[in-house]
């Protein structure tokens, strides 16, 4: 990926299965150059997340998609053990989990726990962001911090 | 050939009642500019006339408790849906929610605020120009990406992980081993309703599932989405419910024994669509509702012949359970121990609440829940045979999900 920010065209191309819409570009535009953006409110400060124009909290537009800083804590997981495609079984299981991002308490990502064996897996234990290729595209995905598991 | 009035009956008389005649108001208005290409979003459009319509009938956004949002789906999720709607504009808690389209939105905020079930409603209507109604907004990828997945459910399951949990039992899971941490509790809450409602379906001629299961059937069966198992699942059927609601006063003179609706409620909380973001255990759209339903309600939980807890997942029925105020947060489990029939192998509540009494969505199949209100409407007829609760006269039914299309409904024989 280049260092110019891809174009409308790209980012839709790229993400050709994703729901693309005006609220939300801004932060596929910037999974294309590994960085999470989260939106966050320019005048009291909320993040907000699903991607929303409008703050919640003090209803102002001044909203601005910023980068976190991709360290949080796992807040739920389960082990997705069956896929919902009977001609694509999983050959093993996936670590879905909440990651409540360190910016704001109850501000939750949905990703998966990688580099981490499922019986370390545990609520509230400090994950950062990692990145990981799948079919030719790069995801956000969490990693435990603790020195166990570097 | 004059076709009219060829399925008429002159002996049937309609009435045309209008208790609600000048006593219902619009109070604000808001509206967004118009243009053939404004470059936003429904949601932010719908939002928009929000703010200006709060503002123009100065009130706090928090005195809104019920939305009617944009679209054709009670769902409709990924535009201007409820759900977004309340999400996006921070409003704590509604019990009336729908979605909308054309006329039809407008008189249904009427009806609610008539009824009772809230007191303001928020109607937002939007509008995009879609890409089979000009030919330049063909050629929009913006457009072209929401009418291809503008529906419900939209981009789930596809492309982006982050959007997995959209609708899906996947994030019950994690909420149940997260409930379990916090309250410190066995599974064998979930696993007590299981076999609650799979002991009701044995003895149910109707039901798909007619072999009852013991808690260590329970435990051993397959594991989908750890720690939810297969057990933990309704049982997916074709089947359909119908109902004919009236008045009181038409009621009277109809053969069948009246079931009346004694109160209602339903619960948006402010998570909006999105379940990784869920409020806490105690916050989320079944406690929204039961409260709801209480403050409305003459006949009280301990009242209750029959209750309904909505078994999509056991984790709903739990939820509702608790909710509606037969136990505390987190004491399902010793509490069920304590209401267990061992006799027939089901909860008896308060010593005397029978539950779900065909099997549910559990033992019976799934219905939405329908097969709830048709099995306690039945009950309070008196009609169930030998499944029949003697002298059952009120009912609770709980149906919906952590963050949609949640009801509480008491019904009674008056």
């Amino acid at each position: 990926m280049s260092n110019t920010a891809a174009s409308d065209d790209e980012v839709f191309k790229y993400f050709h299965d994703v729901k693309i819409d005006h609220d939300n570009i801004a932060h596929y535009r910037g999974l294309m150059a590994k960085k999470l953006l989260i939106n966050r409110c320019d005048d009291c400060g909320n993040w907000i997340y699903p991607h929303r124009p409008l703050c919640p909290k003090c209803l102002s537009w001044n909203v601005i998609p910023t980068p976190v800083s991709g360290k949080g804590r796992l807040y739920m997981y389960t082990l997705i053990m069956q896929s919902r495609d009977p001609d694509m079984p999983l050959t093993e299981p996936i670590q879905a989990a909440a990651i409540e991002l360190a910016e704001q308490p109850g501000l939750r990502y949905l990703s998966r726990v990688v580099n981490c064996p499922v019986e370390v897996l545990a609520h509230d234990m400090p994950v950062a962001l990692t990145w990981i290729e799948e079919n030719g595209r790069f995801w956000p995905v969490f990693q435990p911090t603790g020195k166990a598991h570097g | 050939m004059d076709v009219s009035g060829q399925y008429s009956n002159p002996l049937v008389k309609r009435m045309a009642r209008n208790p609600l005649k000048d006593k219902i108001a619009v109070v604000g208005l808001g509206s967004t500019a118009y243009g053939r290409d404004l470059a936003r979003s429904e949601l932010s459009l719908g939002l928009e006339a929000a703010v200006k319509a709060i503002a123009d009938a100065g009130i706090d956004r928090q005195e809104i408790d019920g939305i009617c949002g944009s679209g054709m789906t009670p769902l409709a999720m990924g535009g201007a849906g409820f759900l977004s709607l309340q999400g996006a504009l921070g409003i704590e808690r509604c019990t009336w929610v729908k979605n909308g389209w054309l006329g039809s939105a407008f008189v249904y905020a009427v009806e609610a605020v008539f009824s009772g079930l809230c007191d303001t409603v928020l109607v937002v209507q939007t509008n995009l120009r879609g890409v089979g109604m000009s030919r330049a907004a063909a050629r929009d990828p913006f457009r072209l990406r929401a009418s291809k997945y503008g529906d419900v459910g939209g981009d789930v399951g596809l492309g982006d992980f982050a959007k997995r949990w959209f609708h899906s039992g996947e994030p019950y899971a994690a909420m149940m081993r997260r409930y379990m941490h916090d309250f410190g509790t066995s599974q064998d809450a979930f696993g007590l309703m299981a076999v609650s409602n799979r002991s009701h379906g044995a003895r149910n001629p109707e039901a798909v599932m007619r072999n009852a299961i013991t808690l260590d059937g329970y435990y051993g069966s397959r594991m989908i989405w750890q720690p939810m198992r297969v057990a933990d699942m309704d049982v997916p059927v074709d089947c359909a419910e119908a109902f004919i609601i009236t008045t009181a006063e038409r009621a009277r003179d109809l053969k069948t024994k009246p079931v009346y609706v004694h109160a209602m409620s339903l619960g948006g909380a402010r998570v909006g669509e999105f379940y990784e973001n869920t409020l806490g255990w105690t916050e989320n759209a079944f406690w929204v509702a039961l409260q709801g339903l209480w403050a409305r309600s003459d006949i009280k939980v301990t009242d209750l012949d029959l209750f309904f807890p909505y078994d999509g997942y056991t984790l709903d029925a739990i939820a509702v359970t608790e909710a509606a105020g037969f136990c505390k947060p987190g004491e399902a489990g010793d509490y069920f121990k304590d209401s267990w029939d061992f006799t027939r192998n089901v909860l008896r509540l308060n010593g005397r609440t029978e539950v779900t009494t065909n099997g549910g969505g559990l033992g019976m199949g799934r219905a939405g829940g329908s097969n709830l209100y048709s099995e306690a409407i039945r009950q309070l007829r008196g009609t169930e045979g030998e499944r029949q609760v003697k002298g059952a006269g009120t009912a609770l039914v709980g149906i919906g999900s952590f963050f949609h299309d949640p009801s509480a409904v008491v019904l009674c024989t008056g």
